[in-house]
């Protein structure tokens, strides 16, 4: 079983003096890791909202008038 | 297997397939990951010249070697592309472009910072070095001639053709440190007989990173192209049900 190298958490943050380097460098693959996870995941959001809301315009377009949610049976121009 | 195959060429078969694998899939990936860079951190000893500098190796070999693996998948998706015009393969072509550029940029940065303490620099222009570089422009070069055309079916196609001409830089990149005296090595032995070797203890977290990075590679693939198909499905009819089947759960 491998053994813990450092004694204690001062000496494991130290890295034997070369602290800079790789906590630099381990900071920089997490940042950059993190961040291509949540892109799809963003992006995945983002575009179920724009189909669903394109769904649903096509729903109001396809059914009948009475059917329509009263905003959308409003003859007037908005602003009017 | 050929049928499994031939499945996953399809689009809304990928996206039915992944969905119920991809848990496990990270699953896996976090744990391997976790154990690789915990162990590589804490509990390998140091290397007896670098110290405790070399630990960097737990994830500058790994996203480098994934880089240069992605781009060899890239490249054979742009090939099935073009030869079958398969859908599926160009969409996987078009997700492996964010993450290998970000494999690509971590390397550089990590080896920079590795060289630094152990060279004394943080960059030096040396074949292997530079063919690295070369390869972060390329995959930055494909994804920008993909977002320069108005229409999806030449977009592919320039993209897979850039795509394949990039290939040339994987040899170059490989095999630089044999082929001229570069600064930076050439691949590490691994064994547990030859003293010059690397011994176990320091390898054997490596291969618990390097599979956790494998897995990670899939999984960002994988999600960006279940957006892909998502996307260029949209207008067919297992895509408006599963929109809503999703608003019903909501």
């Amino acid at each position: 079983m491998p053994e813990f190298q450092f004694e204690g958490m001062a000496d494991f943050l130290a890295m034997g003096g070369h602290a800079y380097f790789v906590w630099m460098s381990y900071g920089f693959f997490f940042v950059v890791l993190a961040f291509n996870l949540w892109l799809p995941h963003h992006q995945r959001s983002r575009l179920l909202r724009l189909l669903r809301a394109h769904q649903s315009r096509q729903a109001a377009r396809e059914s009948p008038p009475s059917a329509r949610p009263a905003a959308l049976q409003t003859n007037t121009p908005p602003g009017a | 297997m050929l049928q499994w195959l031939y499945k996953l060429g399809s689009p809304r078969h990928f996206y039915e397939m992944t969905t119920g694998f991809l848990p496990w899939l990270a699953g896996t990936t976090f744990l391997l990951l976790g154990i690789g860079l915990v162990w590589g951190l804490g509990f390998a000893p140091p290397d007896y010249q670098m110290g405790d500098n070399f630990r960097i190796i737990y994830i500058h070999v790994p996203t480098a070697t994934g880089a240069i693996w992605i781009y060899a998948m890239m490249a054979t998706m742009a090939a099935m592309h073009l030869v079958w015009n398969l859908k599926v393969a160009d969409m996987v072509a078009k997700s492996c472009g964010i993450v290998g550029t970000s494999f690509c940029a971590i390397a550089l940065f990590t080896g920079a910072f590795w060289g630094k303490p152990t060279w004394g620099t943080y960059w030096i222009w040396d074949a292997k070095l530079t063919s690295f570089l070369i390869l972060l422009f390329v995959y930055v070069g494909v994804m920008a001639l993909r977002s320069a055309f108005d229409s999806e079916t030449s977009a592919s196609k320039a993209a897979s053709v850039l795509t394949l001409v990039g290939v040339v830089n994987l040899p170059i990149i490989y095999y630089a440190a044999v082929w001229w005296n570069t600064l930076h090595q050439g691949p590490s032995v691994l064994g547990d007989r030859d003293a010059s070797a690397n011994p176990p203890e320091i390898w054997i977290p490596a291969f618990f990173s390097g599979f956790g990075l494998i897995g990670l590679l899939f999984l960002i693939v994988i999600l960006h192209t279940r957006n892909e198909i998502l996307y260029r499905e949209r207008r067919a009819q297992w895509v408006q049900e599963l929109l809503d089947g999703e608003r019903a759960h909501a």
